[in-house]
């Protein structure tokens, strides 16, 4: 009983320590980074996911000796995929938490009304995934976010490098299209066919389907096993995917099936089920990838959560290293941060490696990925200049 | 293609019958918009695939699934709508909408936000005629919808409850007068109503491999606009205008392409009913 009151009067006090003095000395040793990702609601998965493999960058950071002896802080925010969210925790960053730099490992939607904001109080940020061009464009001024940078594909170049392996290595001909009625799905697939087209090969169908909420392909698949295509581009986020993918496989379609990064999660796998074999992927992340980089985030992911990465995981681990990369390079300034993100070069990155930025675009290779055995599994690499160079913004 | 496209049709209108048949029915005798109804369903589908997870049976599973939105119901009529009865209309409806939103919310506590596959072996087969495909999960909605439809339609025609329970739409007043159970007419309807709409649940969980927490929000304003079509409380009426959605909906999407989103597709069908025909398809004046 004794020791139990005492405990309790210690807390009480420390409580109160902590109350009267927040955040002061303890933490002017170290250096904070924000981070946001939607860890509950609609994308919980994804944001779970992006969160972990942050803290896994974090952990080697910190166990190295942090940078130049100081330790990382991560400060983690939750922007349940919400836009007024993210706004909220946009300027807690700068204002309150202070933050050097930022890591995004939200969608577009949070992440591009984050940009201004950030842009405008000159504190560079890191995107893992979002795809939206706006997130280093600035489309009033039609002039690039200068401090914002992206780590993942614009949706244009992923679907091009598609139509690149598409065409040339699967020798596709005839394709069809199903994609979903948003930013991404629109912007991928005009990138899809307008380069398969350009390579020869004959669109037969789009499909635009409606998002979120379309759960039932069959019409559509229907409509498109008519023209018996030789591959079917798909865009969707898992769900659609794996739902896509198992009506396709249901409906006796024969031709080859193919998607883009939302289908890369252990979530897709789990719901199509045995009809994900032979699905092929463009993506940002391979698995076999025989960098010790690659192979060392991989088991550490898995040891750590008790299933594999994916490529929201991977990116947003990138984008964090990216920045630390850049803050060890240049110190604490965020002009000098900044300076060193538009210098990037020939960086190695655990999602490929990154020639540099470009209107904070990346110019990096567009993985090519199957499905074999219930596994993501390396099938090539896009690495035309042409094709993997994102379009200057204008 | 065109039958490829009948069979997704109809197999989308079964389950939207499945929906709002119980809807349906409950309007018919209590004059509720009983919004909650598609929590009931979600709640079938969460039910029956715990079931599943637990006993590795599909067809127990179904049972178990409509079991649990029959006594969800049976509880919803009891404990919030009998003793709001007294009320204006509105009263009973903001129950129903403040109802179906906590059961979102709760589903996504209890079960999470993810979505969860029903990966059942059903043991159907898929009926391959060509180029055709009648797929194992469109027969085995096929035959459940149909069971319960001839099963309901027997029940209500052949049977005194069946009778009575026609009659309570009609005019409760008088059925009871004339010493029908007016009190255990009203549960069993939402038992049975409630039954169907479990059963929907699971059916769409197989078919889609897919329980979500949210999965009941389209299917709450569509099941609406699929009563309204058929006529408020006009049991043929609904089935009707379930497979003319359905089949609909299929049809734009997939014969005629028109890229619009399927959900539109009800609601059209519905303005242009209330203008045109303000009680229902078959309903009269």
């Amino acid at each position: 009983m004794r020791k139990n009151s005492m405990n309790r009067l210690l807390v009480g006090l420390m409580a109160v320590i902590l109350i009267a003095f927040p955040g002061t000395s303890l933490a002017q040793d170290t250096i904070k980074i924000g981070f946001f990702a939607p860890i509950t609601g609609p994308a919980a998965v994804d944001g779970t996911s992006a969160k972990n493999a942050v803290e896994i960058g974090l952990k080697e950071v910190n166990d190295a000796g942090g940078i130049k002896g100081k330790k990382v802080e991560l400060i983690i925010y939750d922007d349940r995929l919400k836009a007024e969210e993210a706004v909220a925790i946009a300027n807690k960053l700068i204002e309150k938490d202070r933050v050097v730099g930022v890591v995004s490992g939200s969608y577009s939607g949070p992440t591009r009304v984050t940009a201004p904001i950030f842009q405008k109080a000159g504190m560079p940020m890191v995107a893992g995934y979002a795809v939206h061009p706006d997130v280093t464009w600035d489309p009033k001024a039609k002039k690039p976010n200068d401090f914002i940078f992206r780590n993942g594909f614009l949706g244009e170049v992923e679907g091009a490098a598609a139509a690149e392996y598409a065409v040339k290595n699967l020798k596709a001909k005839k394709m069809s299209l199903i994609f979903m009625d948003n930013d991404f799905g629109r912007a991928i697939s005009a990138g899809f066919a307008s380069h398969a087209e350009k390579l020869g090969a004959s669109i037969l169908a789009k499909q635009m389907y409606k998002f979120p909420g379309e759960k039932d392909f069959r019409p559509f698949l229907t409509r498109i096993k008519e023209g018996s295509p030789d591959l079917i581009f798909a865009a969707g986020y898992y769900n659609e995917a794996a739902a896509i993918v198992r009506q396709a496989k249901e409906l006796g379609i024969k031709g080859t099936l193919m998607g883009e990064e939302g289908f890369d999660s252990p979530k897709f796998l789990e719901i199509a089920g045995p009809a994900a074999e032979g699905v092929i992927i463009a993506t940002n992340l391979d698995r076999d990838d025989p960098r010790p980089l690659v192979q060392n985030f991989l088991k550490s992911y898995r040891q750590a959560y008790g299933h594999d990465a994916d490529m929201v995981g991977a990116s947003s681990y990138d984008a964090f290293k990216i920045l630390v990369a850049a803050i060890e390079k240049a110190g604490t300034d965020p002009q000098a941060i900044q300076k060193a993100l538009l210098d990037t070069k020939d960086y190695n990155g655990l999602t490929g490696k990154i020639t540099r930025f470009v209107q904070g675009e990346v110019i990096k290779p567009v993985q090519i990925q199957v499905v074999k055995e219930g596994k993501f599994r390396r099938l090539g690499v896009v690495d035309n200049p042409e094709v993997i160079t994102p379009p200057m913004k204008k | 293609m065109l039958w490829q496209q009948l069979a997704n049709g109809i197999a989308v209108g079964s389950v939207y019958a499945l929906i709002s048949l119980g809807l349906t029915m409950v309007y018919g005798i209590l004059r509720i918009l009983h919004v909650a109804h598609a929590g009931i369903y979600t709640l079938g589908a969460y039910v029956g695939l715990l079931a599943f997870r637990l006993m590795g049976d599909f067809w127990l599973s179904l049972l178990v699934g409509m079991a649990g939105s029959a006594v969800a119901g049976y509880l919803v009529e009891r404990l919030l709508y009998m003793p709001l009865l007294h009320l204006p209309r509105i009263a009973p409806l903001i129950v129903s909408i403040g109802l179906f939103t906590a059961m979102e919310e709760g589903f996504r506590i209890v079960a999470g936000p993810h979505t969860l596959t029903y990966n059942a072996a059903i043991g159907l087969e898929t009926i391959s005629w060509g180029a055709f495909r009648l797929t194992e999960t469109q027969v085995l909605i096929l035959l459940v919808t149909f069971g319960i439809l001839i099963f309901l339609w027997a029940f209500l025609t052949r049977t005194r409850m069946g009778l009575a329970m026609r009659a309570c739409a009609m005019d409760a007043e008088t059925t009871s007068s004339c010493g029908a159970n007016v009190s255990a007419i009203i549960a069993l309807n939402f038992l049975l109503g409630s039954a169907m709409a479990g059963a929907a649940g699971v059916l769409i969980g197989v078919y889609d491999n897919q329980v979500w927490p949210t999965m009941g929000s389209i299917p709450a304003y569509k099941a609406l606009a699929i009563v309204v079509l058929g006529g408020l409380g006009n049991i043929p009426g609904t089935v009707l205008a379930s497979f003319i959605v359905g089949l609909a909906e299929t049809f734009f999407i997939g014969i005629l392409a028109i890229p619009f989103p399927r959900d539109a597709v009800a609601f059209i069908a519905m303005i242009l009913v209330l203008m045109f025909k303000p009680y229902g398809l078959l309903g009269k004046a």
